[in-house]
């Protein structure tokens, strides 16, 4: 037997249909107008904790970028403050050559060992040289000065203070996940601290500065020039360091850069609308959403009253 | 025994009565075309008790009809599918009151997208990160106290608006189950149509539109919860919900009434239907008090993580307890953390080490604990969603399937006005006849000669 059919059963199926078709369009209405397949978790809950996580590694990702581009700013700096010094100590290396030579007469020599003086201040200032307003050179001390110009006075009369200021900490960035980077030199290990002590940058130009005006060419030409040759070779080493560093950082952003790309296009598959797909599919919605009308239409108006008089 | 001459008169006036009666279900059944909940009509015909009449047959006396009667106004319905309804529709009830609140709750967990926690979250692991580059930093420290702010604002948020969908349910609940309710409403017009049924039947009526009434009143009921109708002693039913008795039958009266101190009602086993959802997504041990707890476990798993690294500095960054409004409640660990005392590391203005721990935290365990949330509750809503169209794609099955039993076919009635207007025809026809035939009787036999 065939099912009775019923007027309210025809307007209840009809109107479920459309409800229907009319749901379905929204969904995709819905993608249109926001671009993404997923607007909320229980459109897909995969996916959604896959964009999530995708979210967390681009932002990661960004904050790495940006410690790589703060790094590379502050080793840009300390690299520059390196090459001065070593241009400096290279000057004074040629000074004490021809401040060494037996035939000079000892006025030569004290301006020389003026000049020494002036080398070791500049040397200092370059110390002094900041990145946005922090001091380099002066480990995490960056809002000390690493070296002080003023006098010291004692009974001896007075010397400029060679002291070290800063601390012995690195500088660390994270350029990576869990990977870090020590991004600077300190003032200590390329200029020495102690007053007075010898083995340091510093301490080897007081002393030559110190033989010149005592006209003691026979250290000047033998042991200071050996000495002030294993400083320069000391601050070449550092500085040796920090080129690599900046090398590192170089490949580091490169590499960042390439999986910020794969992480944004994986986010952008996970999440994304396909357009041609959403308005593919609204367009034949719309026509079934119309045709679901139009039979509606018809069906409902017609019944058995339409043909008896 | 011989027959009337005037027989045939009274069998087409049979005849003429019972069509008009016919038409009068017709019209009845096309007036109530659209009523919700009314079942259709039709007047049961059947022949009137014949006359013994002599035949040259002798002893075996013959059958003469003598027209029809209307036996009864039938009401057509089917008890079996109405039991299948109702069972169908208590789980609609409970789904779609389920995966209607659980998308409200959805929807405040804003994901995913640049407004939920996960995304705040991510800006608070890049202000620590930012801090990390530039540790003696003022506005770098304010970036981290100003995201810390905003994240424990969002998880705080979060866990007020779980707390707010789990006192909407109990307070719709109470709304709905309450004294004076919606179903202690139902319950009282449930009584009443009872009692109008039996003083009716008392009468030897059939009372067919209040019948419609009483099964409306239970399909309605049966939304709400498991509904259960069983035959009193004295002929009249009980009606439970969900095992509480909200019709009583009197045992010797047989009067319905509403039992005293059955409203509100509570439940120790789930009702189903609507209520059930309700108690249970207000339930301490229901799905949204379930979303508050992982909630709750992940702000403290965030807090203590942090706190393990910055409590190098003496003190901690977070604090995590019970809030003013008796709910887990996460803050940044103020004022000891201030622009002033935030510190990125515990060596120099720049030492870094505490931002470069706090850094390393990121994706770690506590941001996957709030993604296995999101993804379970996305899971729930979906699934939710999904038994809803089930419930609502079967209940309109069945529906169809009562509509098709006993609903109004105004095809058919308009046929049936057609046979019921033509055999109304036919029998004044025959009551014309039989008069032609008196006529000839009456007035010209026996005139010979006359």
């Amino acid at each position: 037997m065939s099912t009775r059919i019923t007027s309210s059963m025809m307007t209840r199926s009809l109107l479920s249909d459309i409800n229907d078709v009319a749901n379905r369009q929204d969904a995709t209405r819905r993608q249109m107008s926001s671009g993404k397949q997923i607007t909320k978790p229980s459109d897909d809950p995969y996916a959604t904790a896959r964009a999530m996580s995708l979210r967390t590694d681009l932002a990661g990702i960004k904050q790495h970028e940006r410690n790589v581009q703060e790094a590379q700013s502050w080793m840009t700096v300390t690299d520059t403050t390196l090459s001065s010094i070593t241009d400096l100590a290279q000057h004074a290396r040629e000074l004490v050559v021809q401040g060494a030579t037996d035939t000079l007469p000892q006025t030569s020599r004290n301006a020389i060992a003026d000049q020494i003086d002036q080398i070791v201040a500049g040397m200092k200032q370059e110390a002094n040289s900041t990145y946005d307003g922090r001091y380099v050179l002066a480990g995490s001390r960056t809002n000390t000065k690493p070296y002080d110009a003023t006098v010291q006075t004692t009974s001896a009369g007075t010397t400029p203070d060679d002291t070290y200021l800063g601390d012995a900490a690195s500088q660390l960035r994270e350029i990576g996940p869990g990977v870090t980077l020590s991004v600077n030199a300190r003032g200590d290990e390329v200029l020495g601290g102690s007053p007075g002590a010898s083995g340091n940058m510093l301490g080897v130009l007081r002393d030559i500065a110190t033989h010149l005006r005592a006209g003691d060419t026979q250290s000047l030409g033998n042991d200071d020039i050996k000495a002030l040759d294993g400083q320069i070779d000391n601050v070449l080493a550092i500085h040796a360091r920090i080129g690599a560093g900046m090398n590192r950082l170089e490949t580091a952003s490169s590499r960042l850069a390439q999986i910020e790309e794969s992480a944004t296009s994986m986010l952008s598959n996970t999440e994304d609308a396909d357009m041609a797909k959403v308005l593919t599919d609204y367009s034949t919605q719309q026509a079934v959403y119309q045709s679901a009308l139009q039979a509606g239409a018809r069906i409902v108006q017609t019944s058995l009253l339409d043909f008896l008089r | 025994m011989s027959i009337s001459t005037f027989n045939g008169i009274q069998t087409s006036l049979r005849g003429l009565l019972a069509q008009q009666r016919s038409l009068d279900v017709t019209s009845h059944n096309i007036a109530n075309a659209s009523t919700v909940g009314y079942t259709r009509q039709s007047a049961e015909l059947v022949a009137s008790p014949a006359m013994l009449v002599p035949t040259s047959g002798g002893a075996n006396a013959g059958n003469l009809g003598t027209g029809v009667d209307v036996q009864t106004y039938k009401r057509v319905r089917d008890q079996f599918l109405d039991l299948q309804y109702r069972a169908q529709n208590m789980s609609l009830g409970e789904q779609t009151a389920r995966s209607g609140a659980l998308q409200d709750v959805e929807l405040s967990f804003a994901e995913p997208g640049d407004t939920g926690i996960a995304n705040a979250l991510d800006k608070f692991w890049s202000a620590w990160g930012d801090l990390s580059n530039s540790a003696d930093s003022g506005p770098a420290r304010q970036a981290v106290i100003d995201q810390a702010r905003t994240l424990t604002g969002q998880i705080n948020d979060l866990q007020k608006n779980l707390a707010a969908a789990r006192q909407r349910a109990a307070d719709e609940y109470t709304q709905t189950a309450g004294a004076g309710g919606e179903i202690n409403q139902m319950a009282t017009d449930l009584t009443a149509t009872l009692n109008a049924i039996r003083s009716a039947e008392k009468t030897g009526a059939q009372p067919n539109d209040l019948y419609d009434r009483r099964d409306l009143l239970l399909d309605k009921l049966s939304e709400m919860g498991q509904v259960s109708v069983t035959p009193s002693a004295a002929g009249n039913v009980d009606v439970s919900l969900g095992g509480v008795l909200i019709v009583d039958s009197d045992d010797t009266t047989g009067a319905a009434s509403v039992p005293a101190g059955a409203f509100p009602l509570s439940y120790t086993t789930s009702p189903g239907g609507r209520l059930g959802a309700l108690l249970d997504l207000q339930s301490s041990t229901g799905p949204i008090a379930s979303y508050q707890t992982d909630l709750a476990s992940f702000a403290q798993a965030l807090a203590s993580s942090v706190n393990g690294i910055y409590s190098a500095t003496g003190t901690t960054f977070f604090t995590f307890g019970t809030g003013a409004s008796d709910l887990p409640e996460i803050a940044l660990n103020e004022p000891a953390i201030n622009v002033a005392t935030l510190s990125g590391g515990i060596g120099g203005p720049s030492d870094n080490s505490i931002a470069l721990g706090v850094t390393a935290l990121a994706g770690g365990a506590a941001d996957s604990g709030y993604r296995q949330l999101v993804t379970r509750m996305g899971n729930e809503v979906a699934q939710a969603n999904r038994q809803q169209a089930t419930a609502q794609t079967l209940t309109d099955n069945l529906s169809g399937r009562r509509d098709s039993v006993s609903g109004v076919s105004l095809d058919e009635e308009m046929t049936n006005i057609i046979r019921f207007q033509r055999a109304y025809q036919a029998s004044a026809r025959a009551m014309s006849t039989t008069d032609e035939m008196l006529d000839t009787l009456i007035n010209r036999a026996g005139r010979v000669g006359l």
